[in-house]
C-alpha cells in the first residue's frame, strides 16, 4: 500500500502539492487524475525519493523509498519513458538496473519478450519511437517483479493497440494483488482503466472514489419539453431549480430529481412532451472539478483572435 | 542469500553502463591516442632537430616531460570522461531511472567514483608507461634518454597515471555540482588552460608565490623527475592535487543528496 501523508513541495514560493493526504490501496487500479501542472508527477517523484518533501512524507507499506532495500524488488515506476540514455542498448539498460538490484539477467530477456520489443532489445534506445520507449520503460519497471507499480501518463505514445494491452494488463496486474497507481490528465482514459480515481488540482486533493460514486455524486441535469415552456419555467424556479434554455425548446433543469419535475408539471398543468435524466458523463464531472484548479487554460473554442 | 542491495551490486551495475555508451568508450580512445600519438610526435620532433638545440636547452632537457607532453592535450580527454559519466544521466533524464533503482545516493556516487578511477587510473598508467617507453625509443642514440631504474624516473611516470586520474575525478566532481556537461568542460578547461594563461600577466613575484599552487603546475611537478626552485616537490603536489579532489567531491557529494533530482 501507497501512503500520501499530509504532503507538500514548495519550489521556491510555488506550491505544487499542497497538504495532499491519500491511500493507494493493493489489488485496484487507481488512477491519479488532475489537469497538466496539478501536481501528479511531483508526488509520484517525491513517492520515488527523486524530489524530497517540504512537508509530509509519502511511504510504501510503510517505508520511505530511500529505506527499502531493494527498491525495483518492491515498487516498479515508470516515470518519463524518454528518461534512459540514448546511446545504450535497451538490454544493456536493463542489465544494468537487474544488476544494481541483484535481479537475475534472465529476467531481462523475459521483460523484454513480455513488452513486445525483444527484437529490437540491442538497438540504441536513441531510434526508438515514443511507443517503444514506453514499453521499455515498463520493462524496466517489471523487471523486479515489485507489488507496487507507478505509471506517469503510460497512454502517451501508444496506438490504439497498444492503449488496450495496457489497459488489459494494468488490470491483471491489480488482479494479481498488486498496488497500481496510474496518472492521466485524461478522464476518459481513466475511466475505462481505473476502478478508484483520485483528483487533484493545483497540488490540493479534490476528490476520490470509485468511478460509480464519482458520477452519481456529480449533479445530473433533466431535460423536460412540455406544452407551456415559460410556465413550467417559472414553477420550476419557485422549486429553487436552476432552469436553462436548451436548444429544441427544452428546458435543462437542475437541482431537482426528474420525479419532482414531472410532478412540478402536473401541478402546473403542463402537459409534459419529454422529460429525461441527464447523468453527467466522467469527463464532464471531472472538468467541473477542476475547473477552477486548471493552471495553463486555453480560451473557449470559437474565440481564436481572426485578423 | 538476501537479495539487499550493496555496494558491489551497484558498482557492476554501473560498470555495464560505463562501457556499453559510446562516449566514454571513445573517451577512453581519444586519450590513448593523444597521450601516445602526440608523444611520440613530439619525441620525434625534439631527436630531428638535436643538432640545432641550444646547449642551454639541451642542458636543462628533461627526457621523462618530454616524452609525456601528450598529457597536456589527453587531459581534457580525461576530464571529459569524468564529467559525462554523470552529466549525461542528467542530459538525457536517466537520472530518474537510476536514482529509482539506486536510491541510496552516496552508495550510488560511491559506485560510480569507483568504477572511474579504476577503469581511468588502470587506462591511465599503461598508457603513460607505453608513451614514456616509446619516447625513450626515439630518443635513443641522438637524445639523452631516461631509465624506468631511476626512482624519480619511475615516480614521474607513475605519478603521471596518478595525476590524469585525479583530474577525471575533479571533472567527475564538477558534473556533481554544476550537472551541465558543456559549462562543467567549460570550468574543466578554464582551470587548467585559461588560469594559467591569466597567471601569465600577473606580476612575477605573485607567480612565483601562487603559480605552483594551480592543478596543471601541481601535475608538472608530479610527473617531472626533477624540482625546479619554485617548485612544491612530486610529494607535496600529490597531496594537495589529492586535497583539491576531496573538497570537489565532497562539495559535490553534499550537493547531489540535498538537491532535488
Amino acid at each position: 500500500m501507497l501512503t500520501i501523508d499530509h504532503l507538500t513541495k514548495k519550489y521556491d514560493g510555488t506550491v505544487a502539492v499542497d497538504d495532499l493526504n491519500f491511500d493507494v490501496k493493493p489489488g485496484v487500479v487507481t488512477g491519479f487524475l488532475g489537469p497538466n501542472g496539478s501536481g501528479k508527477s511531483t508526488t509520484m517523484r517525491i513517492i520515488l525519493g527523486l524530489d524530497h518533501a517540504t512537508k509530509g512524507r509519502a511511504t510504501i507499506d510503510g517505508k520511505n523509498y530511500s529505506d527499502l532495500k531493494s527498491p525495483l524488488r518492491e515498487v516498479g515506476a515508470l516515470l518519463d519513458a524518454k528518461a534512459v540514455h540514448p546511446g545504450r542498448t535497451a538490454r544493456n539498460h536493463l542489465r544494468a538496473l537487474a544488476v544494481s538490484n541483484r535481479i537475475k539477467t534472465s529476467r531481462v530477456d523475459e521483460v523484454l519478450e513480455f513488452t513486445g520489443i525483444a527484437s529490437v532489445a540491442d538497438k540504441k534506445v536513441g531510434g526508438y519511437s515514443l511507443g517503444m520507449s514506453q514499453r521499455l520503460g515498463i520493462a524496466a519497471a517489471l523487471l523486479g517483479d515489485p507489488h507496487v507499480l507507478l505509471f506517469d501518463e503510460p497512454v502517451n505514445g501508444l496506438d490504439p493497440e497498444g492503449i488496450r494491452w495496457i489497459r488489459e494488463f494494468f488490470r491483471s496486474l491489480a488482479l494479481e494483488g498488486r498496488t497500481v497507481f496510474v496518472s492521466s490528465h485524461l478522464m476518459s482514459e481513466m475511466a475505462l482503466t481505473a476502478d478508484q480515481i483520485i483528483v487533484i488540482g493545483r497540488g490540493r486533493l479534490i476528490t476520490q472514489g470509485s468511478v460509480d460514486d464519482l458520477t452519481a455524486t456529480a449533479h445530473g441535469t433533466v431535460s423536460v419539453r412540455a406544452s407551456n415552456r415559460d410556465v413550467l419555467a417559472a414553477a420550476l424556479k419557485q422549486k429553487g431549480a436552476t432552469v436553462e434554455l436548451a436548444n429544441d425548446n427544452a428546458l435543462s433543469v437542475s437541482g431537482l430529481t426528474s420525479d419532482e419535475v414531472g410532478e412540478t408539471a402536473f401541478a402546473a398543468g403542463v402537459a409534459v412532451y419529454e422529460l429525461t435524466p441527464q447523468r453527467a458523463s466522467l469527463e464532464e464531472v471531472f472538468m467541473d472539478l477542476t475547473a477552477e484548479s486548471v493552471e495553463y487554460g486555453g480560451s473557449t473554442p470559437g474565440a481564436y483572435p481572426h485578423e | 542469500m538476501s537479495n539487499d542491495q550493496r555496494l558491489l551490486d551497484v558498482t557492476k551495475s554501473e560498470w555495464i553502463k560505463f562501457r556499453s555508451v559510446r562516449s566514454s568508450v571513445m573517451g577512453v580512445v581519444v586519450f590513448f591516442v593523444l597521450t601516445l600519438g602526440l608523444g611520440g610526435l613530439i619525441s620525434w620532433a625534439v631527436r630531428s632537430h638535436w643538432n640545432t638545440t641550444s646547449q642551454l636547452d639541451k642542458l636543462t632537457f628533461d627526457p621523462v616531460s618530454t616524452s609525456l607532453a601528450g598529457i597536456l592535450f589527453a587531459q581534457f580527454a580525461v576530464g571529459v570522461i569524468g564529467v559525462l559519466f554523470i552529466t549525461s544521466e542528467y542530459s538525457s533524464g536517466s537520472i530518474r531511472t537510476t536514482l529509482a533503482a539506486v536510491s541510496n545516493r552516496t552508495r550510488l556516487v560511491s559506485a560510480k567514483i569507483v568504477v572511474l578511477i579504476l577503469s581511468i587510473v588502470v587506462v591511465s598508467e599503461v598508457v603513460c608507461f607505453a608513451t614514456f617507453l616509446v619516447g625513450q625509443a626515439v630518443f635513443k642514440g641522438v637524445v639523452p634518454t631516461a631509465s624506468l631504474g631511476t626512482a624519480d624516473v619511475l615516480r614521474s611516470v607513475l605519478l603521471a597515471g596518478v595525476y590524469l586520474t585525479l583530474l577525471t575525478v575533479i571533472g567527475f566532481s564538477l558534473g556533481l555540482i554544476v550537472r551541465h556537461s558543456a559549462a562543467c568542460i567549460s570550468i574543466f578547461v578554464t582551470i587548467l588552460l585559461i588560469v594559467p594563461i591569466v597567471f601569465a600577466f600577473l606580476p612575477s613575484s605573485w607567480q612565483d608565490s601562487y603559480e605552483k599552487y594551480l592543478p596543471s603546475e601541481l601535475g608538472r611537478s608530479m610527473m617531472s623527475p626533477f624540482a625546479p626552485a619554485n617548485d612544491l616537490g612530486a610529494w607535496h603536489a600529490l597531496l594537495l592535487l589529492l586535497a583539491y579532489v576531496v573538497v570537489a567531491f565532497v562539495v559535490g557529494l553534499t550537493m547531489m543528496i540535498r538537491r532535488d533530482a
